[in-house]
């Protein structure tokens, strides 16, 4: 691609989080050395214009009756279709549609109203997207490298982890010792909690959030914000199947999965069921 | 009298302002949103939980105040308890959305709209980003995560990371120096001002505090609050039936140096926007002064009892209060009801009874327009939830 591809950037209907979590880039000062901005909802640029983009960003859900920069949103969007040659899909609201509306290629699990068109999008969801995942495809897209996707249209090189490698809570996970309530460092949050890290597409534990954390290791459950379901009904319990986890981690069958979890109950890891830190009362320590 | 029709976007969305004016001044200005995104309709019947995952979304720069106004109402509703250290770890992470969101309304919405350097976006950017991090070192990530639960937080840290963020307080106390001093001086806050009067922008001057949060005192009651349709999509808000301004200049008015500023610029645009800017300051000593009480061994969840009640919350967003209530009944949300600071400053009331911003663009130059509303730190995106 151009030295310098030209950008343009939607915010559909959303709450600009996609934005946010971009503008923590730490290395942002590169992204503006090697694209050039022509529009973004939040940072300055120029008046908006239909008008040629190398990439066309949208953030946020497609929605029927909705007023964007003067335009109905819907055809706003068609409008700048017509004039991008790569699309991206950034967000779990522009992939699948989320909490607002109706995603670009897919609605929910339907096909999208620019589902013809899908060869030329690239789909990153998340709620939000992961700053490094946005700039990856910009940079794949810059350098006029493929980028491999899966039946999503997520890249491959992101997507095909679950959130779940790389947890700091997998030697619970290992040993089948659940979390015991909200709000400590033990226990694995997937039998109770309604952790979906097994079951969801995303690098969110190897590459970090902030480049420091992640949801389950600071003890809240994965909510699988980059998957179609997002966000499922009742996201801080675990949905069961006669005491059986129904969502079991990806690519393995039922009944394997039952006869491994069977067998690491039956030996107990003596270590896990302690506190990992036996935590004083100060007070106490004083007194003694 | 001409009327011009005008869309105000870079502002968490968009919004549409009727201007009549004169001669390049305005006489007045109606203020319509024209979005709509039904989350308080999209809670009813889930799991009295979902809303804390749901609620964030309502806002990606603010979406963390959201968040605990959401576990304070359903911990309101339940007459839930929360640990010390719960308390304190929900300050900083929320005192510190309040400074990324100042220092990216600061130098990437309002800066702009008189001087064009892109120099001020990075900085913004470099700072908020570490802001960010401090957050999610305590909360998994930023923006939009979900470690505050009615009865406490999720996380169960050491005192490694304890001390780590306070040094990265000081760090962040130390940077803040450069866009605003403990004096109040600020090269940035003058180069603003360079070409642009001070005393312009001049407001209602009645102010509203709901929220006692952080070192924030009320000084009014929730019950006075009241909505009232208007000719777009969402609703005015008053107090006794009046309009009033919310926010850091309401907030702070009674701080020494803001009150000096005050005193001889009123509740001009110069007050306002110093107001918000050295609130940066107040916040960052208050954290780094409470978290030295910090216990690690103190729970981090006490698991409330759950019944059928409602429950309201307010607190002291970065735009001013906010306000959640909710109904549960079996688990599940009956009803939710969000009201946010930008209802209460651009209520659009009329040209005898104007709203907060309303009145500030009054009887000024058209020139002037975009930097005097943009001074109210809109969210558009909280107000159209």
């Amino acid at each position: 691609m151009r030295l310098k591809p030209k950008i343009i950037w939607i915010d559909g209907v959303g709450c600009n989080g996609c934005s946010h979590s971009f503008f923590n880039y730490p290395e942002i000062s590169s992204f503006f050395e090697n694209f050039e901005l022509l529009y973004h909802p939040l940072l300055d640029s120029d008046e908006f214009n239909v008008q040629n983009c190398d990439i066309l960003i949208i953030e946020g859900a497609l929605k029927s009756n909705f007023s964007r920069l003067g335009k109905d949103l819907n055809s706003l969007i068609s409008e700048l279709f017509l004039k991008a040659k790569k699309i991206i899909a950034l967000g779990t609201c522009a992939v699948y549609g989320g909490i607002f509306g109706k995603g670009l290629v897919f609605d929910k699990n339907e096909k999208g109203k620019f589902y013809k068109c899908r060869d030329r999008v690239i789909n990153i969801p998340g709620c939000p997207s992961h700053p490094e995942w946005i700039m990856y495809v910009l940079n794949m897209i810059k350098n006029d490298k493929k980028i491999a996707l899966d039946e999503f249209n997520r890249p491959v090189e992101i997507f095909s982890y679950t959130s779940h490698m790389g947890c700091t809570r997998n030697e619970y996970f290992e040993w089948k010792i659940d979390a015991q309530d909200f709000g400590s460092k033990e226990g694995c949050l997937f039998y109770y909690q309604g952790c979906q890290g097994p079951f969801t597409h995303s690098s969110c534990n190897k590459i970090l959030w902030n480049e420091v954390n992640s949801k389950p290791r600071a003890g809240t459950p994965c909510f699988g914000c980059t998957e179609v379901s997002f966000p499922k009904k009742d996201l801080f319990k675990t949905e069961t199947f006669m005491g059986i986890p129904a969502n079991i981690p990806l690519g393995v069958s039922k009944r394997a999965y039952l006869t491994i979890s069977g067998i690491a109950k039956s030996l107990t890891n003596e270590r896990l069921t302690k506190k990992l830190i036996e935590c004083e009362n100060e007070d106490k320590q004083k007194d003694n | 009298m001409k009327i011009n029709k005008k869309i105000i976007n870079k502002i968490e969305g968009e919004a549409t302002l009727k201007i009549y004016e004169e001669k390049d001044i305005i006489d007045f200005v109606e203020i319509e949103f024209w979005q709509y995104r039904g989350i308080e309709k999209y809670l009813q019947n889930r799991h009295y939980m979902d809303a804390l995952v749901i609620n964030p979304r309502v806002c990606g720069i603010c979406g963390h105040s959201h968040l605990l106004a959401t576990a304070k109402a359903i911990e309101n509703a339940f007459g839930a308890k929360i640990t010390q250290k719960a308390k304190i770890l929900r300050e900083i992470t929320t005192g510190l959305e309040i400074i990324q969101n100042h220092i990216k309304w600061f130098y990437i919405t309002l800066f702009p709209t008189q001087i064009k350097d892109r120099s001020f976006t990075l900085k913004a950017l470099r700072l908020s980003s570490f802001i960010s991090k401090i957050i999610a070192l305590i909360s998994g990530q930023f923006p939009h995560n979900s470690y505050i639960i009615p009865g406490g937080v999720t996380c169960d840290l050491t005192n490694l990371e304890i001390f780590k963020l306070e040094d990265m307080l000081k760090m962040l106390m130390d940077e803040i120096q450069a866009v605003i001093d403990k004096d109040g001086n600020s090269r940035d806050l003058e180069k603003f001002f360079e070409n642009l009067p001070k005393n312009i922008g001049k407001s209602l001057n009645r102010f509203l505090v709901l929220g006692d949060n952080l070192f924030f005192s009320k000084n009014g009651k929730t019950e006075k609050i009241k909505e009232e349709k208007t000719t777009s999509l969402y609703s005015n808000v008053l107090y006794e039936d009046k309009f009033y301004e919310v926010g850091p200049l309401a907030r702070n008015i009674n701080n020494s140096l803001v009150k000096k500023i005050y005193e001889k610029y009123e509740d001009s645009i110069y007050t306002r926007i110093f107001a918000r800017l050295y609130e940066i300051n107040l916040i960052i000593e208050y954290l780094l002064e409470n978290i030295k009480n910090i216990d690690v061994c103190e729970p981090s969840y006490i698991k409330p009892v759950v019944n059928n009640a409602s429950g309201i919350s307010v607190i002291e967003a970065p735009r001013g209060s906010l306000i959640h209530k909710v109904e549960i009944k079996d688990e599940k949300i009956k009803s939710y009801e969000i009201i946010v600071p930008t209802q209460f400053n651009l209520s659009n009331g009329t040209k005898e009874n104007p709203s907060a911003a309303q009145a500030a663009l009054m009887s000024e130059r058209k020139e002037y327009l975009d930097t005097i509303f943009k001074c109210f730190d809109i969210c558009a995106v909280c107000v159209t939830h």
